[in-house]
């Protein structure tokens, strides 16, 4: 009589196919300047919820790469408060340095900006795939590359030749692939990207833009896409926050906000934008410029000197972000803003 | 004005033992800048719409066709004899970060070809410092706060200001824009492509403008004209209302179709076409360029390569054999 094959014991991936929430609590990073040291993030609370895109929309110096990075507990500045609390994996920020190293990899994935050129110029990509493998003490190398092959011909990759081509041999769109392969060849199940698409053209940029919407579906994933670009968050995110300053001013699902923006920044942004749609008589530009770490008002509302709703309080407090991001629920939104009313718990 | 007729440019192939097929970044290529005009062109990388760029700032040279500056053919000129034309002509870069030097004051940024100037015009230090404040102001500057800055001083929008006050030093007719807010924060954008549309009334330049991003060429002003190009041939050309409003090209489609919507605010047209797999520019298809790619294609798209016409009575050139509108560009919602 033949026997039953004894159970397969998966390896470490305790929640297989079931997405992990990202909980990120009070989080401030600070850069030593000379002028002391600076936030560029600023108690900052958001949700990523399970299964769902989330974008995060800001312009150059917001502090939305410092955010992400954070969640890799990877921030070049120094965590000053919070939390990141990962499903199964617990406070991201309080895990020593061997737990990081498996964190990193195993459940969050990272496709950095400009991934287009942070290949190793001198080794083909399989090559690095494997080195990927070691460093992370993976045994099974065989599975990894298996792994990688099937991921890259999900993405419609001759995945021979891709993994056979050294940087220079890949196009752009092919190189943004090969990152979000690295993200996952290690079974993450939380995926952040970085800028996604910048440097692309138009069509590759489409193409990459349902890559990740098919990835993200098929693996199951909790995933943060960063971008300036309003049109990327659009496409792919089920949720907007919005940061301006090291602080997230506005947060709701993506429909609502891109239709009925409340708070002026955000406001401001969406009708200072080129669009193909619409009378392009009607496009404000914003005036000023972003703040900086260190022009960002230190006392008051981070976005009073170009607000066209500014206040005298604006001047005096900081605007509450609407309390932890948990009680906003998966519906809802928050702004903060004092000349916003409503929609704080 | 400025005028290109059957533009060529070939590249050499690189590598291989036998060298490889030649690059044809321009295929004969015919356009026409009119004084004040705004003529955009668009295209995905590799389509040769850099290389069009470069040649018309005489950085790049051409090795077919002629370009017409002020109704001098220019192919039968030496390069000395062709620098007063193309001085006319003036490009602002895509990165403004790398444009400037950073070890200058904006003082110094725009002194350098401003004394040149001078020279030229036997014009003395007043005049030098008065010009300077003067195209500060023009590009929306104020000289009191910019002048004194290093370029690291200032945003990527003011940079680019800079780089444009620069380029306007030598009184050009023509500003070739480079994807020239690609780089440039989403807020600050608008403000570059409107100071573009003034420039064009108050100076009567007129503006290239070569970019992926087909909705900021809808906002350099009226009378605008579009440009789509494919592997160094021009595919749809005309007004750029007209084109963008109802595109009768595949290819032309397939860019306006990849535009992501704005969720909430857009829908995406009744049809979004996407072309079938990557460029690939080492196959040289005989008949139609686009067919390999082309959702649309018919049989004969395959053995005959059509020329930039009207066929089909369409108020834009285009060369393509079976010419359908299509409703594929996001719509406003509601």
């Amino acid at each position: 009589m033949a026997r039953l094959a004894p159970a397969v014991t998966l390896p470490a991936t305790p929640n297989a196919g079931v997405p992990a929430a990202v909980r990120v609590r009070d989080l401030t990073v600070a850069f030593a300047t000379a002028d002391g040291e600076l936030p560029a993030v600023s108690h900052v609370s958001l949700d990523l919820p399970p299964g769902r895109i989330t974008g995060l929309l800001g312009e150059s110096g917001s502090g939305k790469s410092t955010l992400a990075l954070a969640l890799l507990n990877a921030t070049p500045g120094r965590v000053t408060s919070g939390s990141v609390e990962i499903d199964g994996v617990g406070d991201v920020l309080a895990l020593p340095a061997a737990g990081l190293r498996r964190v990193r990899g195993a459940e969050i994935g990272y496709v950095f900006q400009a991934s287009q050129n942070s290949l190793n110029p001198l080794k083909p990509v399989g090559k690095q795939l494997l080195d990927l493998g070691r460093s992370h003490g993976e045994r099974d190398l065989r599975g990894l590359l298996g792994r990688a092959r099937a991921l890259l011909e999900d993405m419609g990759l001759d995945s021979a030749r891709v993994l056979a081509c050294y940087q220079h041999e890949l196009s752009g769109g092919m190189r943004q692939r090969v990152g979000i392969v690295f993200a996952l060849v290690l079974n993450a199940h939380v995926l952040i990207l970085d800028e996604p698409t910048t440097a692309l053209d138009m069509l590759s940029q489409a193409a990459v833009l349902q890559i990740i919407r098919d990835v993200h579906a098929a693996r199951h994933l909790t995933t943060l896409v960063i971008s300036h670009d309003v049109g990327v968050i659009g496409e792919l995110a089920d949720r907007v926050a919005v940061m301006y300053a090291g602080r997230i001013v506005e947060e709701a699902p993506t429909g609502a906000l891109l239709a009925g923006p409340r708070h002026p920044y955000t406001r401001a942004l969406l009708s200072a934008l080129p669009r193909i749609a619409g009378d392009p008589e009607l496009a404000r530009p914003l005036p000023g410029r972003p703040p900086d770490l260190i022009t960002i008002p230190r006392a008051g509302c981070v976005f009073r000197e170009r607000c066209p709703l500014a206040m005298p309080v604006c001047a005096s407090a900081e605007p509450a972000s609407a309390g932890p991001a948990a009680a906003t629920g998966p519906g809802g939104r928050r702004v903060a803003c004092h000349a916003v009313p409503g929609e704080r718990p | 004005m400025i005028e290109a007729r059957g533009l060529v440019r070939t590249f050499p192939g690189r590598g291989g033992l036998l060298g490889r097929d030649p690059v044809r970044a321009l295929r004969g290529v015919d356009f026409t800048i009119p004084d004040r005009g705004a003529v955009s062109f668009i295209g995905e990388s590799g389509c040769g719409k850099t290389t069009l760029g470069r040649i018309l700032c005489g950085l790049e040279d051409f090795d077919g066709g002629e370009l017409i500056i002020d109704g001098r053919p220019l192919s039968r000129l030496r390069a000395r004899q062709r620098e007063p034309y193309f001085r006319r002509i003036q490009m602002i870069h895509q990165d403004p970060y790398s444009a400037l030097n950073p070890t200058h004051t904006i003082e110094r940024i725009l002194g350098a070809p401003l004394a040149l100037r001078a020279r030229q015009r036997g014009e003395n230090d007043g005049w030098i410092r008065r010009r300077r404040a003067e195209l500060l102001e023009l590009v929306g500057l104020d000289p009191g706060y910019a002048l004194p800055r290093y370029p690291h001083m200032l945003s990527g929008g003011m940079r680019q200001r800079v780089v444009i006050a620069r380029a306007l030093t030598v009184d050009p007719e023509v500003l070739v824009a480079d994807e020239a807010v690609s780089m440039i924060d989403v807020s600050l954008r608008l403000g570059i492509l409107r100071l573009l549309r003034d420039l064009r009334e108050r100076l009567d330049v007129s503006v290239l403008f070569i970019t992926h991003d087909v909705a900021t060429a809808r906002y350099l002003g009226p009378g605008g004209e579009l440009y789509v190009i494919y592997r160094g041939q021009v595919v749809e050309h005309g007004r750029t209302d007209t084109v963008i409003g109802g595109p009768v090209h595949p290819y032309t489609q397939c860019l306006l179709a990849a535009i992501p919507v704005l969720r909430g605010i857009e829908e995406p047209g009744p049809q979004r076409p996407a072309p079938l797999g990557a460029l690939d520019e080492r196959a040289e298809p005989p008949g139609c360029l686009f067919e390999p790619r082309c959702p649309f294609a018919a049989p004969d798209c395959r053995s005959k390569r059509p020329a930039l016409g009207h066929l089909g009575g369409t108020a834009q050139e285009h060369a393509c054999l079976y010419p359908e509108r299509r409703a594929v560009v996001p719509v406003p919602a509601g």
